[in-house]
């Protein structure tokens, strides 16, 4: 390396400034245009803010149908996030009967929807109409970071002896005791009115719930991020594509509908109701036990939202003897929707699914 | 020369990698004081303020809506909350109606297929 090498490369990087200013620039400010969930899909159901989809496969080979189910808080899209990077295509082209029940955009006048409300009418009444769509007698559940302990919950829900039409229950990324986590040391202090706020509110503002998880990793979320994005674009190595799709979707925050949100702190970061089975729901219980279909377990190592450890106990309280447990090394939303998934974690859940979704 | 050409960093990717570990470590330092209960309480008790300020703002705009004879958001929220409830008493009475059939339909599949 000569001593003018150095010199050149700043030279060249001083040349290059403006146009790599002005693509950065026009990356952060066309982001909204990027394509989010582009795969077709049809309306099935609706419901005050649920809504229920379907994704036709082309090639239908499995009998029995998949129910994705995503949290309360952002957007159920993160399951079809870009063409050639969606779950939802990838499981349509092996050949899934693929549904999505998307929670909406709850306002003021939903504040009075409750966990009571999304796992004993919501996710209910979903789980009914995808079996009459697709005709089948049982279906697969697969639950998302809160959908996850929604699907749990609702498998584990008393219903006088009857089982639920589950036959596979897949859960992703799942918070089931959440006391040993940074949002426990915010909202866990009884000195916090979570009932106050709610009421306040009506429905808690999604930019505000979005500011709290961002606040999780201020330096990371505030700054790395552009930072990165910034030397992507000097090296040329910058995925517009995927920089966007993610960025919209991590900026598309619908409200907590307000009685959800508190009923969700206190059982998540206050009691841990359900590791001791203490979760009423309409005045019936919810007990994990209960649990007996196939699961399928997915943790992530870096998980920041829903830490590992808080997933754990789960294993000791159901009652299924097909059991399998995926610890991967990612974060809370990259371990599934990230650039590696499609290569590895995609085919090991389809895989895992297809062995379990013969009628 | 001699030691950049056995591997050595150059003063530029010296300069880089210092300053990613210090950001790196700012991330930590600012990760562990969120962490801290008093960050929580902080956050709660402004969570608290904005909530408030929010309500009695909306209330503010609500009150001069009322007085110019316009509907104000309470107004659009206790309608919107009526025909969530007429929504869910739609949903349960064609659900029955639903149930209802398939029982028809059972019934007389059974009795084709015995006569």
């Amino acid at each position: 390396m000569s001593v003018v090498d150095p010199i050149a490369g700043a030279v060249e990087r001083l040349v290059r400034f403006p146009f790599n200013a002005l693509e950065y620039t026009n990356i952060l400010l066309t982001t909204e245009d990027a394509v989010v969930g582009a795969t077709p899909r049809e309306v099935v159901w609706t419901h005050r803010q649920t809504t229920l989809y379907r994704y036709r496969s082309p090639d239908r080979r499995y009998a029995v149908p998949l129910l994705l189910v995503f949290a309360l808080i952002n957007r159920p899209e993160i399951f079809d996030l870009r063409p050639g990077s969606s779950l939802v295509e990838y499981l349509i082209e092996e050949g899934f009967d693929v549904f999505l029940v998307d929670w909406g955009y709850p306002d003021e006048e939903d504040a009075d929807m409750g966990l009571d409300e999304y796992v004993c009418d919501e996710l209910e009444w979903a789980v009914r109409e995808t079996l009459r769509a697709s005709g089948a007698e049982e279906l697969s559940l697969m639950g998302w970071c809160i959908g996850a302990t929604l699907c749990a919950m609702y498998c584990g829900l008393d219903r006088g002896g009857e089982r639920p039409p589950v036959k596979n229950l897949a859960l992703l990324t799942m918070p089931i005791d959440g006391r040993n986590s940074t949002y426990a040391n915010w909202v866990a202090d009884e000195d916090f009115d979570v009932d106050g706020v709610s009421e306040l509110y009506g429905s808690v503002p999604g930019s505000a719930i979005d500011f709290a998880n961002k606040m999780m990793k201020p330096v990371t979320n505030y700054w790395t991020t552009y930072r990165r994005l910034w030397e992507g674009v000097q090296e040329g190595t910058a995925r517009r594509e995927a920089y966007q799709s993610m960025a919209k979707w991590v900026a598309d925050n619908p409200p907590f509908a307000g009685k959800a949100w508190r009923q969700w702190i206190r059982l998540m970061y206050r009691d841990a109701a359900l590791l001791s089975g203490r979760v009423r729901l309409r005045d019936r219980s919810v007990d994990l036990g209960r649990i007996d279909q196939n699961v399928l377990v997915i943790t992530a190592g870096a998980d920041h939202i829903a830490p590992r450890p808080g997933t754990m106990p789960f294993f000791d309280l159901i009652a299924s003897d097909d059991v399998e447990h995926f610890d991967r090394p990612g974060g809370h939303i990259g371990l599934v929707a990230g650039s590696a998934a499609r290569k590895e974690l995609w085919p090991a859940m389809a895989q895992w699914l297809a062995e379990r979704s013969d009628a | 020369m001699a030691d950049r050409q056995n591997g050595a960093q150059s003063p530029e990717q010296q300069v880089r990698a210092l300053y990613e570990e210090a950001e790196s470590n700012t991330a930590k330092a600012f990760e562990a004081l969120v962490n801290k209960p008093s960050f929580g309480r902080l956050l709660a008790l402004s969570a608290e303020n904005t909530a408030a300020l929010t309500r009695m703002s909306f209330d503010g705009v609500d009150l001069l809506w009322r007085n110019l004879r316009l509907a104000g958001r309470a107004d659009i929220v206790r309608l919107s909350k009526q025909l969530h409830r007429t929504e869910d008493k739609l949903e349960r009475v064609l659900q029955e109606v639903e149930k209802l059939r398939d029982d028809v339909a059972r019934d007389r599949d059974a009795t084709g297929s015995r006569s």
